[in-house]
């Protein structure tokens, strides 16, 4: 049976409570009639029959780390860390446990000592190809696209010529070559008709932002909905998705969309920003249980969601100052299009284009196409030049 | 084979930019002396993820993917087992505290429901210093952490616990 849908807003603040009946319900937790749930404690069980198994434990691992990204969970990446421990903790960690160890990194945002991992590997086995298309995605995450186009060229190389098409096309929509891009990733879907739905899903969602960066949104909600029609559960995905809905003036499509994924932080933001451009009575709600979840992050000591947060100060708390702070502490780490784009907005809405001026150089660099990113892009270069031409 | 874990792990490895909370418990002490008494009592409250419980104990009987206070009460005792044998204090030698398991309800934080265990620190007599070693979840997810808050009069001093930072001492002044 699906989670119930999020029927009413939460509730933020009570104290600790007795239950009125046994049959309150208090969370919703992964059901067993969920394919993957059934999966999971099958390899679980796999591991524990067989303890020293490194393949077995990897797969495990695997497992857990796709349920996380697919629930938008952070909790299952932790388990999988735990069940890698026995090898990562070797002086001479085994290159497929590095490996996963540093997909959870990744995932995590510790991105230094991913790539630290990375490359160690990398210089123990130069054709793992997997490693390969791990550190091109770091780099295209950080914005070191010379880095990138080796890493492609190496997955090419080392892993097939499908994936290397993928890793290319994926990078060329952030250079000023989206066109291309979108050719690229038509092909790779075309050749990767027979492969795994999670790969199918990868690429319609690739070639969907890449649509977003030619500003062509029919081209780009049908591949959303294509790779949703695969994953329809997939927490990366549905948020994607839900921001092109935002963007496109659409977020009365958003709350049904991510009503079964409250738990994760990254869909609950959007509900609460589709609520509050709905004007609905319980967007306020939305806004204090969305401030709460950063308070617990802030708690444990993370500062990986700088860009969701930037985004939440400058849209639902109305604080640019703020929202500008964090965007530029999140660029120091991360540089995608969303993350220029976070920066971009509040230092727009702070009236401080000259906290942009990093970010307008590297998009001047890179030549990034994007219908909303570049007018903003514009707007502060010209601020920019105006201040500094009325400068005493 | 080897192709789909490929692409499987491309997927993982692109979906960096995501965001996601883990796993947090929240643990904390308030610290009564009694005036008069060489006696102290910490009162405890432990709220821990009924999510995180459920991973280890199988809390979801029927297995629909919702749990309910029902299911919760059913394993309360296991609950209390698993989490109590992975929390200790101590006071200096000669000086042995326990833990007392007092009531247990529903706290509601902002991820979700959790468990909310409320306990007392009993020692023999005032410790002048107390010993706290937490565990919970530490082995079977590393990234967990206990949120850790302690009250004494108007003073409150905090601390994240992490497998790197498990076993804290709390002088009877202050904790650090």
């Amino acid at each position: 049976m699906p989670p119930a849908p999020l029927t009413s807003a939460p509730v933020p603040f009570r104290a600790p409570y007795l239950p009125a009946s046994d049959a309150e319900r208090l969370q919703e937790v992964p059901a067993l009639a969920d394919p993957a749930v059934g999966e999971m404690r099958r390899l679980r069980a796999g591991l524990d029959a067989a303890p020293q198994s490194l393949p077995a434990a990897i797969q495990l691992a695997n497992a857990y780390i796709d349920y996380s990204r697919q629930i938008g969970d952070a909790h299952y990446a932790g388990y999988a860390e735990a069940v890698i421990a026995p090898w990562t903790s070797l002086t001479a960690p085994p290159a497929s446990a590095s490996l996963t160890l540093a997909t959870i990194l990744q995932y995590r945002h510790q991105f230094s000592d991913a790539r630290e991992l990375l490359q160690k590997t990398l210089r123990a086995e130069p054709r793992n190809g997997q490693a390969w298309l791990t550190l091109a995605t770091l780099d295209m995450v950080q914005g070191d696209y010379a880095a990138a186009g080796k890493g492609c060229a190496q997955v090419a190389n080392n892993a097939g010529l499908n994936l290397g098409l993928a890793c290319v096309g994926n990078l060329r929509s952030y250079t000023g070559q989206a066109k291309q891009s979108l050719a690229l990733l038509q092909q790779a879907v075309a050749a990767g008709a027979r492969a795994a739905p999670a790969y199918q899903a990868w690429v319609h969602g690739l070639i969907a932002e890449t649509a977003e960066r030619l500003g062509d949104w029919p081209l780009a909600e049908t591949h959303y909905r294509s790779a949703l029609q695969l994953l329809p559960q997939d927490n990366f995905l549905l948020v994607a998705y839900a921001d092109f809905l935002l963007d496109r003036g659409r977020p009365q499509e958003v709350v049904p969309l991510l009503a079964d994924h409250a738990q994760s932080d990254t869909a609950f933001l959007r509900i609460a920003l589709a609520k509050s451009a709905l004007q609905s009575r319980d967007a306020g709600q939305y806004t204090w249980v969305m401030a709460a979840r950063f308070e617990a992050l802030k708690l444990r000591g993370s500062d990986y969601f700088g860009r969701e947060e930037a985004r939440f100060a400058l849209q639902l708390q109305h604080d640019p100052q703020t929202s500008l702070e964090l965007a530029m502490r999140n660029w120091q780490i991360q540089r995608a299009p969303w993350d220029a784009r976070v920066l971009l907005e509040a230092a727009l809405a702070a009236r401080q284009p000259q906290a942009a001026a990093a970010v307008l150089d590297f998009l001047d660099a890179t030549h990034l196409e994007d219908p909303i990113i570049v007018p903003l892009a514009q707007q502060l270069s010209a601020q920019l030049k105006n201040s500094s031409g009325v400068k005493q | 084979m080897k192709r789909l874990l490929l692409a499987l792990s491309f997927l993982a490895a692109s979906s960096a930019a995501g965001a996601h909370s883990a796993s947090d418990a929240y643990l904390t002490l308030s610290v009564t002396t009694e005036s008069g008494a060489d006696k102290a009592t910490i009162h405890g409250q432990w709220d821990i993820a009924l999510r995180d419980l459920d991973f280890v104990l199988k809390l979801d009987d029927d297995g629909d993917g919702q749990l309910t206070w029902g299911e919760v009460k059913h394993h309360q005792a296991a609950i209390e087992q698993y989490a109590y044998e992975r929390l200790a204090f101590s006071g200096e030698p000669e000086n042995p505290c326990s833990i007392k398991p007092a009531r247990r309800l529903i706290d509601a934080h902002a991820d979700g429901a959790y468990a909310a265990l409320f306990f007392d620190v009993v020692c023999a007599h005032a410790p002048s210093s107390l010993t706290m070693n937490y565990t919970l979840f530490f082995s079977i997810d590393p990234s967990h952490r206990g949120i850790f808050v302690m009250h004494r009069g108007d003073n409150a001093s905090t601390a994240v616990l992490s497998p790197q930072n498990a076993k804290i001492t709390l002088a009877s002044s202050s904790v650090k």
